[in-house]
Protein backbone atom coordinates (compact mmCIF):
# COMPACT_ATOMS: atom_id res chain seq x y z
CA UNK A 1 0.00 0.00 0.00
CA UNK A 2 1.71 3.31 -0.85
CA UNK A 3 1.19 6.22 1.29
CA UNK A 4 -0.80 7.66 -1.68
CA UNK A 5 -3.37 5.41 -0.75
CA UNK A 6 -4.20 6.69 2.68
CA UNK A 7 -5.53 9.79 3.52
CA UNK A 8 -7.18 9.97 6.85
CA UNK A 9 -10.51 10.91 6.86
CA UNK A 10 -13.01 11.86 9.49
CA UNK A 11 -14.64 8.46 9.65
CA UNK A 12 -11.27 6.61 10.38
CA UNK A 13 -11.24 9.40 13.12
CA UNK A 14 -14.63 8.18 14.07
CA UNK A 15 -13.68 4.56 14.16
CA UNK A 16 -10.97 5.00 16.33
CA UNK A 17 -13.08 6.20 18.84
CA UNK A 18 -15.34 3.14 18.60
CA UNK A 19 -13.02 0.05 17.80
CA UNK A 20 -9.30 -0.33 16.67
CA UNK A 21 -9.96 -3.46 14.39
CA UNK A 22 -12.99 -1.23 12.77
CA UNK A 23 -10.36 1.22 11.69
CA UNK A 24 -8.02 -1.34 9.99
CA UNK A 25 -10.94 -3.09 8.25
CA UNK A 26 -12.44 0.08 6.66
CA UNK A 27 -8.71 1.18 5.26
CA UNK A 28 -8.84 -2.41 3.87
CA UNK A 29 -12.08 -1.53 1.90
CA UNK A 30 -13.59 -4.99 4.11
CA UNK A 31 -17.01 -2.43 4.98
CA UNK A 32 -19.27 -3.79 7.52
CA UNK A 33 -22.59 -5.87 6.37
CA UNK A 34 -24.22 -3.39 4.76
CA UNK A 35 -27.78 -4.72 5.51
CA UNK A 36 -27.26 -4.11 9.08
CA UNK A 37 -30.69 -2.12 10.16
CA UNK A 38 -28.87 0.32 11.96
CA UNK A 39 -26.22 1.22 9.26
CA UNK A 40 -29.49 1.17 6.70
CA UNK A 41 -31.31 3.58 9.47
CA UNK A 42 -27.96 5.97 9.62
CA UNK A 43 -27.56 6.43 6.18
CA UNK A 44 -31.47 7.24 6.07
CA UNK A 45 -31.67 9.95 8.68
CA UNK A 46 -28.54 11.65 6.76
CA UNK A 47 -30.19 11.33 3.85
CA UNK A 48 -33.20 12.93 4.86
CA UNK A 49 -32.43 15.36 7.72
CA UNK A 50 -31.58 19.17 7.04
CA UNK A 51 -32.80 19.22 3.63
CA UNK A 52 -32.94 23.20 3.51
CA UNK A 53 -28.97 23.18 3.77
CA UNK A 54 -26.22 22.74 2.03
CA UNK A 55 -24.84 19.30 1.95
CA UNK A 56 -21.73 17.21 1.71
CA UNK A 57 -18.47 19.32 1.24
CA UNK A 58 -15.42 17.16 0.72
CA UNK A 59 -12.05 18.59 1.77
CA UNK A 60 -8.97 16.07 1.27
CA UNK A 61 -9.69 13.04 2.43
CA UNK A 62 -13.06 13.67 4.32
CA UNK A 63 -16.88 14.79 3.22
CA UNK A 64 -18.88 16.73 6.03
CA UNK A 65 -22.23 16.17 6.44
CA UNK A 66 -23.89 19.49 6.06
CA UNK A 67 -23.11 23.07 6.30
CA UNK A 68 -24.17 26.61 6.29
CA UNK A 69 -23.02 30.57 7.41
CA UNK A 70 -24.28 31.82 10.41
CA UNK A 71 -23.17 36.23 9.80
CA UNK A 72 -20.26 35.25 7.94
CA UNK A 73 -19.17 32.15 9.56
CA UNK A 74 -18.77 28.97 8.43
CA UNK A 75 -20.72 26.53 10.47
CA UNK A 76 -20.30 22.63 9.91
CA UNK A 77 -22.38 20.26 11.16
CA UNK A 78 -22.15 16.58 11.33
CA UNK A 79 -25.62 14.13 11.44
CA UNK A 80 -25.77 11.15 14.00
CA UNK A 81 -27.95 8.75 14.60
CA UNK A 82 -27.65 9.03 18.36
CA UNK A 83 -25.70 10.64 20.67
CA UNK A 84 -24.39 7.05 22.11
CA UNK A 85 -20.92 7.82 20.49
CA UNK A 86 -20.65 10.81 21.63
CA UNK A 87 -16.82 11.15 21.94
CA UNK A 88 -16.24 9.92 18.43
CA UNK A 89 -18.53 12.65 16.82
CA UNK A 90 -16.66 15.33 18.59
CA UNK A 91 -13.05 14.05 17.52
CA UNK A 92 -14.71 13.47 14.01
CA UNK A 93 -16.06 16.94 13.81
CA UNK A 94 -12.61 18.68 15.77
CA UNK A 95 -10.71 16.86 12.76
CA UNK A 96 -12.40 18.74 10.55
CA UNK A 97 -12.65 22.21 11.95
CA UNK A 98 -9.06 21.48 11.80
CA UNK A 99 -9.00 20.28 8.05
CA UNK A 100 -10.87 23.21 7.04
CA UNK A 101 -8.24 25.42 9.89
CA UNK A 102 -5.51 23.86 7.61
CA UNK A 103 -6.98 25.74 4.61
CA UNK A 104 -7.61 28.96 6.34
CA UNK A 105 -11.16 29.05 6.98
CA UNK A 106 -12.22 29.59 10.80
CA UNK A 107 -15.82 27.40 11.54
CA UNK A 108 -17.37 26.39 14.46
CA UNK A 109 -18.81 22.74 14.65
CA UNK A 110 -22.07 21.39 15.67
CA UNK A 111 -23.04 17.83 16.62
CA UNK A 112 -26.35 16.97 15.01
CA UNK A 113 -28.68 14.20 16.22
CA UNK A 114 -32.09 14.80 14.75
CA UNK A 115 -34.28 12.21 16.34
CA UNK A 116 -33.11 13.26 19.55
CA UNK A 117 -33.45 16.91 18.34
CA UNK A 118 -30.24 17.98 19.89
CA UNK A 119 -27.32 20.15 19.21
CA UNK A 120 -23.96 20.09 20.49
CA UNK A 121 -20.98 22.63 20.03
CA UNK A 122 -17.60 21.43 19.41
CA UNK A 123 -14.88 23.94 19.39
CA UNK A 124 -11.18 23.13 18.02
CA UNK A 125 -8.89 24.19 20.82
CA UNK A 126 -5.09 23.63 21.74
CA UNK A 127 -5.76 20.59 23.72
CA UNK A 128 -8.35 18.90 20.81
CA UNK A 129 -5.61 19.85 18.19
CA UNK A 130 -2.78 17.79 19.72
CA UNK A 131 -4.94 14.91 20.35
CA UNK A 132 -6.27 14.81 17.21
CA UNK A 133 -2.61 14.97 15.62
CA UNK A 134 -1.95 12.22 18.00
CA UNK A 135 -4.98 10.14 16.97
CA UNK A 136 -3.92 10.58 12.98
CA UNK A 137 -0.22 8.90 13.33
CA UNK A 138 -1.69 6.71 15.36
CA UNK A 139 -4.06 5.52 12.79
CA UNK A 140 -1.38 5.53 10.25
CA UNK A 141 0.48 3.31 12.17
CA UNK A 142 -2.78 0.44 12.58
CA UNK A 143 -3.62 0.96 8.75
CA UNK A 144 0.21 -0.75 8.05
CA UNK A 145 -0.14 -3.79 10.46
CA UNK A 146 -0.43 -6.74 8.67
CA UNK A 147 -3.06 -8.10 10.06
CA UNK A 148 -6.30 -6.54 12.20
CA UNK A 149 -5.92 -6.15 15.75
CA UNK A 150 -7.83 -8.94 17.07
CA UNK A 151 -11.21 -8.11 18.37
CA UNK A 152 -12.28 -6.87 21.55
CA UNK A 153 -15.52 -7.16 22.92
CA UNK A 154 -16.67 -3.31 24.02
CA UNK A 155 -19.83 -1.70 24.98
CA UNK A 156 -20.39 -1.00 20.67
CA UNK A 157 -20.34 -4.74 19.39
CA UNK A 158 -23.90 -4.96 20.28
CA UNK A 159 -25.03 -2.68 17.30
CA UNK A 160 -22.26 -3.22 15.02
CA UNK A 161 -22.47 -4.36 11.68
CA UNK A 162 -19.30 -5.89 11.95
CA UNK A 163 -19.84 -8.04 15.07
CA UNK A 164 -20.73 -11.06 13.02
CA UNK A 165 -17.52 -10.57 11.48
CA UNK A 166 -15.34 -9.90 14.52
CA UNK A 167 -17.17 -13.08 16.34
CA UNK A 168 -18.24 -15.85 13.82
CA UNK B 1 -32.64 -10.69 6.11
CA UNK B 2 -33.72 -10.21 2.68
CA UNK B 3 -36.10 -12.04 0.67
CA UNK B 4 -35.54 -14.50 -2.03
CA UNK B 5 -38.73 -14.36 -4.46
CA UNK B 6 -39.48 -17.07 -6.69
CA UNK B 7 -41.52 -17.00 -10.01
CA UNK B 8 -43.49 -19.71 -11.58
CA UNK B 9 -45.48 -18.50 -13.51
CA UNK B 10 -44.67 -17.27 -17.16
CA UNK B 11 -44.93 -13.88 -18.02
CA UNK B 12 -42.56 -10.52 -18.28
CA UNK B 13 -40.92 -8.09 -15.47
CA UNK B 14 -40.88 -4.52 -16.02
CA UNK B 15 -38.97 -1.81 -14.51
CA UNK B 16 -41.67 0.97 -13.23
CA UNK B 17 -40.23 4.34 -12.10
CA UNK B 18 -38.55 2.94 -8.74
CA UNK B 19 -39.61 -0.40 -8.83
CA UNK B 20 -40.40 -3.53 -10.35
CA UNK B 21 -43.71 -5.70 -11.27
CA UNK B 22 -44.11 -9.02 -12.60
CA UNK B 23 -47.04 -9.35 -15.51
CA UNK B 24 -48.55 -12.49 -15.76
CA UNK B 25 -49.55 -13.82 -19.18
CA UNK B 26 -53.10 -12.73 -17.96
CA UNK B 27 -52.36 -9.43 -17.39
CA UNK B 28 -52.48 -9.96 -13.67
CA UNK B 29 -49.63 -7.31 -11.84
CA UNK B 30 -47.52 -7.67 -8.75
CA UNK B 31 -45.39 -4.83 -7.78
CA UNK B 32 -41.90 -6.27 -6.14
CA UNK B 33 -40.92 -4.94 -2.73
CA UNK B 34 -37.08 -3.95 -4.36
CA UNK B 35 -35.51 -2.92 -0.52
CA UNK B 36 -36.59 -5.90 0.44
CA UNK B 37 -35.53 -8.58 -2.16
CA UNK B 38 -32.12 -10.22 -2.15
CA UNK B 39 -32.77 -12.38 -4.81
CA UNK B 40 -35.11 -13.48 -7.90
CA UNK B 41 -35.59 -17.37 -9.03
CA UNK B 42 -37.31 -18.04 -12.17
CA UNK B 43 -38.53 -21.43 -13.22
CA UNK B 44 -41.16 -20.05 -15.09
CA UNK B 45 -41.25 -18.61 -18.77
CA UNK B 46 -40.03 -15.09 -18.00
CA UNK B 47 -39.11 -11.79 -20.27
CA UNK B 48 -36.96 -9.33 -19.07
CA UNK B 49 -35.29 -6.20 -20.52
CA UNK B 50 -32.40 -4.11 -20.20
CA UNK B 51 -33.94 -1.31 -18.09
CA UNK B 52 -34.88 -4.37 -15.86
CA UNK B 53 -31.53 -5.52 -15.23
CA UNK B 54 -29.67 -2.51 -14.96
CA UNK B 55 -32.16 -1.37 -11.98
CA UNK B 56 -31.60 -5.07 -10.54
CA UNK B 57 -27.79 -4.07 -10.54
CA UNK B 58 -28.41 -0.62 -8.70
CA UNK B 59 -30.72 -2.67 -6.40
CA UNK B 60 -27.63 -5.25 -6.24
CA UNK B 61 -30.37 -8.12 -6.43
CA UNK B 62 -28.88 -11.50 -7.76
CA UNK B 63 -31.30 -13.22 -10.73
CA UNK B 64 -31.13 -16.91 -11.03
CA UNK B 65 -32.74 -18.90 -13.75
CA UNK B 66 -33.98 -22.69 -14.11
CA UNK B 67 -34.63 -24.87 -17.28
CA UNK B 68 -38.18 -25.88 -18.14
CA UNK B 69 -36.69 -28.80 -16.54
CA UNK B 70 -35.67 -26.79 -13.28
CA UNK B 71 -32.06 -27.40 -14.00
CA UNK B 72 -29.79 -24.08 -13.11
CA UNK B 73 -28.77 -22.13 -15.95
CA UNK B 74 -27.32 -19.31 -14.63
CA UNK B 75 -27.38 -16.13 -13.06
CA UNK B 76 -27.21 -12.35 -13.34
CA UNK B 77 -24.71 -11.50 -11.22
CA UNK B 78 -24.69 -7.73 -10.94
CA UNK B 79 -21.03 -6.04 -10.95
CA UNK B 80 -19.62 -6.36 -7.78
CA UNK B 81 -20.78 -4.09 -5.11
CA UNK B 82 -18.29 -4.64 -2.48
CA UNK B 83 -14.29 -4.09 -3.68
CA UNK B 84 -11.44 -4.72 -1.72
CA UNK B 85 -8.52 -5.36 -3.21
CA UNK B 86 -6.89 -6.89 -0.24
CA UNK B 87 -9.31 -9.34 -0.09
CA UNK B 88 -9.01 -10.63 -3.59
CA UNK B 89 -4.85 -10.66 -3.45
CA UNK B 90 -5.40 -12.60 -0.31
CA UNK B 91 -7.94 -15.12 -1.99
CA UNK B 92 -5.66 -15.66 -4.86
CA UNK B 93 -2.92 -16.10 -3.15
CA UNK B 94 -4.72 -18.99 -0.97
CA UNK B 95 -5.55 -20.47 -4.29
CA UNK B 96 -1.81 -19.98 -6.27
CA UNK B 97 0.12 -21.66 -3.37
CA UNK B 98 -1.01 -25.11 -3.38
CA UNK B 99 -0.47 -25.73 0.64
CA UNK B 100 -2.44 -23.21 1.51
CA UNK B 101 -5.14 -23.94 -0.98
CA UNK B 102 -5.00 -27.67 0.16
CA UNK B 103 -5.39 -27.20 3.79
CA UNK B 104 -8.72 -25.00 3.13
CA UNK B 105 -9.74 -27.89 0.65
CA UNK B 106 -9.07 -30.22 3.88
CA UNK B 107 -11.13 -28.24 6.15
CA UNK B 108 -14.01 -28.01 3.51
CA UNK B 109 -14.00 -32.31 3.19
CA UNK B 110 -13.68 -32.45 7.09
CA UNK B 111 -16.41 -29.89 7.73
CA UNK B 112 -18.32 -32.05 4.56
CA UNK B 113 -17.77 -35.19 6.34
CA UNK B 114 -18.36 -34.08 9.81
CA UNK B 115 -22.08 -33.12 9.32
CA UNK B 116 -22.84 -36.48 7.28
CA UNK B 117 -21.65 -38.05 10.05
CA UNK B 118 -24.24 -36.09 12.26
CA UNK B 119 -26.94 -36.63 9.75
CA UNK B 120 -26.14 -40.56 10.02
CA UNK B 121 -25.63 -40.49 14.08
CA UNK B 122 -29.10 -38.92 14.27
CA UNK B 123 -30.59 -41.59 12.48
CA UNK B 124 -28.51 -44.22 14.16
CA UNK B 125 -30.20 -43.23 17.04
CA UNK B 126 -33.34 -43.95 15.95
CA UNK B 127 -32.58 -47.73 15.13
CA UNK B 128 -31.70 -47.33 11.52
CA UNK B 129 -29.05 -49.61 10.26
CA UNK B 130 -26.55 -46.96 8.92
CA UNK B 131 -23.14 -48.51 10.89
CA UNK B 132 -21.41 -49.17 7.56
CA UNK B 133 -21.84 -46.33 6.23
CA UNK B 134 -20.41 -44.21 9.78
CA UNK B 135 -17.50 -46.82 9.50
CA UNK B 136 -16.22 -45.99 6.38
CA UNK B 137 -17.02 -42.19 6.92
CA UNK B 138 -15.43 -42.42 9.83
CA UNK B 139 -11.98 -43.93 8.00
CA UNK B 140 -12.02 -41.52 5.07
CA UNK B 141 -12.21 -38.87 7.59
CA UNK B 142 -9.03 -39.87 9.24
CA UNK B 143 -6.92 -39.90 5.50
CA UNK B 144 -7.24 -36.67 4.71
CA UNK B 145 -4.74 -35.09 6.63
CA UNK B 146 -2.30 -37.49 4.81
CA UNK B 147 -3.94 -36.63 1.77
CA UNK B 148 -1.23 -34.45 -0.44
CA UNK B 149 -3.21 -33.00 -3.56
CA UNK B 150 -6.43 -32.42 -4.62
CA UNK B 151 -7.61 -34.60 -6.72
CA UNK B 152 -7.16 -37.40 -4.35
CA UNK B 153 -9.09 -35.09 -1.73
CA UNK B 154 -12.06 -35.34 -3.76
CA UNK B 155 -11.85 -38.82 -4.31
CA UNK B 156 -12.02 -38.98 -0.55
CA UNK B 157 -15.12 -36.56 -0.80
CA UNK B 158 -16.68 -38.49 -3.45
CA UNK B 159 -15.99 -41.78 -1.31
CA UNK B 160 -17.64 -40.23 1.51
CA UNK B 161 -20.61 -39.44 -0.61
CA UNK B 162 -21.04 -42.79 -1.74
CA UNK B 163 -21.13 -44.17 1.66
CA UNK B 164 -23.32 -41.75 2.72
CA UNK B 165 -25.96 -42.25 -0.14
CA UNK B 166 -25.80 -46.06 0.25
CA UNK B 167 -27.34 -45.04 4.17
CA UNK B 168 -29.98 -42.96 2.17
CA UNK B 169 -32.49 -46.45 1.46
CA UNK B 170 -32.10 -47.53 5.09
CA UNK B 171 -33.27 -43.92 6.43
CA UNK B 172 -35.71 -43.60 3.72
CA UNK B 173 -37.36 -46.70 3.50
CA UNK B 174 -39.87 -46.20 0.93
CA UNK B 175 -39.42 -48.61 -2.50
CA UNK B 176 -39.94 -45.49 -4.93
CA UNK B 177 -37.24 -43.98 -3.80
CA UNK B 178 -34.05 -46.03 -3.90
CA UNK B 179 -30.78 -44.44 -4.23
CA UNK B 180 -29.20 -46.96 -7.11
CA UNK B 181 -26.76 -44.66 -8.74
CA UNK B 182 -25.56 -40.78 -7.91
CA UNK B 183 -27.00 -39.78 -11.74
CA UNK B 184 -26.61 -36.64 -12.90
CA UNK B 185 -27.60 -34.17 -16.23
CA UNK B 186 -30.38 -35.84 -16.12
CA UNK B 187 -31.15 -37.66 -12.99
CA UNK B 188 -32.38 -41.07 -13.64
CA UNK B 189 -34.53 -41.56 -10.56
CA UNK B 190 -36.78 -39.76 -8.20
CA UNK B 191 -34.40 -39.26 -5.29
CA UNK B 192 -31.12 -38.67 -7.62
CA UNK B 193 -33.75 -35.48 -8.90
CA UNK B 194 -34.70 -34.39 -5.67
CA UNK B 195 -30.95 -34.02 -4.72
CA UNK B 196 -30.01 -32.52 -7.50
CA UNK B 197 -32.75 -29.98 -7.41
CA UNK B 198 -31.90 -29.29 -3.47
CA UNK B 199 -28.26 -29.14 -4.54
CA UNK B 200 -28.35 -26.37 -7.30
CA UNK B 201 -31.06 -24.26 -4.94
CA UNK B 202 -28.66 -24.35 -1.90
CA UNK B 203 -25.85 -23.64 -4.59
CA UNK B 204 -27.61 -20.46 -5.66
CA UNK B 205 -28.03 -19.36 -2.28
CA UNK B 206 -24.41 -19.79 -1.13
CA UNK B 207 -23.67 -17.71 -4.27
CA UNK B 208 -25.96 -14.78 -3.39
CA UNK B 209 -24.89 -14.59 0.51
CA UNK B 210 -20.79 -14.43 -1.56
CA UNK B 211 -22.28 -11.73 -3.16
CA UNK B 212 -22.35 -9.70 -0.11
CA UNK B 213 -19.32 -10.00 0.88
CA UNK B 214 -15.47 -9.22 -0.34
CA UNK B 215 -15.06 -12.64 -1.32
CA UNK B 216 -14.81 -13.24 -5.14
CA UNK B 217 -16.83 -16.37 -6.25
CA UNK B 218 -14.72 -17.13 -9.11
CA UNK B 219 -11.79 -18.52 -6.86
CA UNK B 220 -12.95 -21.87 -5.25
CA UNK B 221 -10.46 -23.97 -3.08
CA UNK B 222 -11.81 -27.44 -3.52
CA UNK B 223 -13.47 -27.29 -7.06
CA UNK B 224 -10.99 -26.57 -9.20
CA UNK B 225 -11.16 -22.44 -10.39
CA UNK B 226 -11.27 -21.83 -14.36
CA UNK B 227 -12.89 -18.11 -14.26
CA UNK B 228 -15.85 -18.80 -16.26
CA UNK B 229 -17.62 -20.69 -13.48
CA UNK B 230 -18.67 -19.81 -10.01
CA UNK B 231 -16.91 -22.67 -7.51
CA UNK B 232 -16.71 -21.13 -4.11
CA UNK B 233 -20.29 -21.50 -3.60
CA UNK B 234 -20.08 -25.00 -4.83
CA UNK B 235 -17.09 -25.26 -1.90
CA UNK B 236 -19.51 -24.07 0.66
CA UNK B 237 -22.45 -25.60 -0.03
CA UNK B 238 -20.29 -29.09 0.87
CA UNK B 239 -20.37 -27.91 4.56
CA UNK B 240 -23.99 -27.45 4.38
CA UNK B 241 -26.02 -30.04 2.08
CA UNK B 242 -26.18 -32.76 4.49
CA UNK B 243 -27.36 -30.52 7.16
CA UNK B 244 -30.05 -28.35 4.88
CA UNK B 245 -30.71 -30.08 1.39
CA UNK B 246 -30.70 -34.17 2.36
CA UNK B 247 -32.58 -33.08 5.74
CA UNK B 248 -35.54 -31.27 3.54
CA UNK B 249 -35.44 -34.33 1.75
CA UNK B 250 -36.10 -36.82 4.28
CA UNK B 251 -38.59 -34.96 6.39
CA UNK B 252 -40.36 -34.35 2.19
CA UNK B 253 -40.46 -38.36 1.60
CA UNK B 254 -40.77 -38.87 5.36
CA UNK B 255 -44.09 -36.90 5.98
CA UNK B 256 -45.43 -38.33 2.04
CA UNK B 257 -45.13 -34.66 1.06
CA UNK B 258 -43.71 -35.65 -2.22
CA UNK B 259 -44.80 -38.91 -4.14
CA UNK B 260 -44.17 -40.53 -7.43
CA UNK B 261 -47.15 -38.55 -8.98
CA UNK B 262 -44.89 -35.34 -8.15
CA UNK B 263 -42.69 -36.73 -11.10
CA UNK B 264 -42.86 -36.76 -14.87
CA UNK B 265 -40.88 -38.78 -17.33
CA UNK B 266 -39.52 -35.99 -20.65
CA UNK B 267 -36.57 -36.41 -22.84
CA UNK B 268 -34.40 -34.95 -20.08
CA UNK B 269 -34.67 -37.97 -17.62
CA UNK B 270 -37.18 -37.72 -14.78
CA UNK B 271 -38.72 -33.73 -14.05
CA UNK B 272 -40.21 -32.87 -11.16
CA UNK B 273 -44.06 -30.87 -11.05
CA UNK B 274 -44.17 -27.52 -10.10
CA UNK B 275 -46.31 -28.40 -7.52
CA UNK B 276 -43.43 -30.51 -6.14
CA UNK B 277 -40.85 -27.63 -6.72
CA UNK B 278 -43.09 -25.34 -4.77
CA UNK B 279 -43.50 -27.89 -1.82
CA UNK B 280 -39.69 -28.20 -2.13
CA UNK B 281 -38.79 -24.99 -1.97
CA UNK B 282 -41.38 -23.83 0.74
CA UNK B 283 -39.25 -26.56 3.00
CA UNK B 284 -36.24 -25.39 2.08
CA UNK B 285 -36.94 -21.62 3.35
CA UNK B 286 -38.06 -22.89 6.36
CA UNK B 287 -35.15 -24.88 6.98
CA UNK B 288 -33.18 -21.79 6.08
CA UNK B 289 -35.44 -19.69 8.50
CA UNK B 290 -35.07 -22.27 11.53
CA UNK B 291 -32.63 -20.63 13.82
CA UNK B 292 -29.85 -22.19 16.41
CA UNK B 293 -28.28 -20.21 19.27
CA UNK B 294 -24.93 -19.07 18.62
CA UNK B 295 -22.49 -19.17 21.50
CA UNK B 296 -19.47 -16.52 19.62
CA UNK B 297 -22.04 -14.01 18.89
CA UNK B 298 -24.30 -14.42 21.86
CA UNK B 299 -27.76 -14.76 20.01
CA UNK B 300 -30.06 -16.98 17.48
CA UNK B 301 -28.99 -16.90 14.16
CA UNK B 302 -30.77 -18.96 11.21
CA UNK B 303 -28.93 -21.56 9.13
CA UNK B 304 -28.98 -18.80 6.07
CA UNK B 305 -26.87 -16.47 8.19
CA UNK B 306 -24.96 -19.23 9.30
CA UNK B 307 -23.94 -19.58 5.50
CA UNK B 308 -22.86 -16.25 5.62
CA UNK B 309 -21.01 -16.57 9.26
CA UNK B 310 -18.83 -19.32 7.41
CA UNK B 311 -17.86 -17.12 4.03
CA UNK B 312 -16.94 -14.17 7.56
CA UNK B 313 -14.65 -17.08 8.77
CA UNK B 314 -13.23 -17.83 5.15
CA UNK B 315 -12.30 -14.19 4.84
CA UNK B 316 -10.26 -14.32 8.30
CA UNK B 317 -8.62 -17.66 7.03
CA UNK B 318 -7.81 -15.56 3.67
CA UNK B 319 -6.21 -12.41 5.87
CA UNK B 320 -4.04 -14.68 8.45
CA UNK B 321 -6.07 -13.92 11.22
CA UNK B 322 -7.60 -16.84 12.27
CA UNK B 323 -7.54 -20.29 11.20
CA UNK B 324 -11.17 -21.34 9.32
CA UNK B 325 -13.23 -23.82 11.21
CA UNK B 326 -15.72 -25.63 9.52
CA UNK B 327 -19.49 -25.23 10.95
CA UNK B 328 -20.58 -28.62 12.46
CA UNK B 329 -23.98 -29.33 13.60
CA UNK B 330 -23.75 -30.64 16.95
CA UNK B 331 -27.26 -32.36 17.66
Amino acid sequence: MSDADIGVGGTLVWYYYICLRQVWLISHQITPDADDGNLILGRFIGETSYNREKKELAIGSSKMDVYHFNNGEMVVGEVKKSSKYNQSARMQLAFYLKELHKRGIQARGELRFPQEKKKEEVILDEDTLAEIERVERDILRLVYLQQPPPPVKNRFCKKCAYSEFCWS
Amino acid sequence: MKKTLYIFTNGQFHRKDNTIYFETEQGEKRFIPVEDTGEIMIFGEVDINKRFLEFLSQKEIILHYFSHYGYYMGSFYPREHLNSGYMILRQAEHYIDENKRLSIARLLVEGAGKNILRVLKYYKARDKKVDNSIVTIETLLGTIATCNDIPSLMAIEGNMREAYYKAFDEIIELPDFIFENRTRRPPKNYLNTLISFGNSLLYTICLGEIYRTHLDPRIGFLHTTNFRRFTLNLDIAEIFKPLIVDRVIFSLLGRKMITTDDFERGSEGILMKDRAKRCFIEQMEEKLKTTIKHREIGRAVSYRRLIRLELYKLEKHLMGEKVYEPFIATW
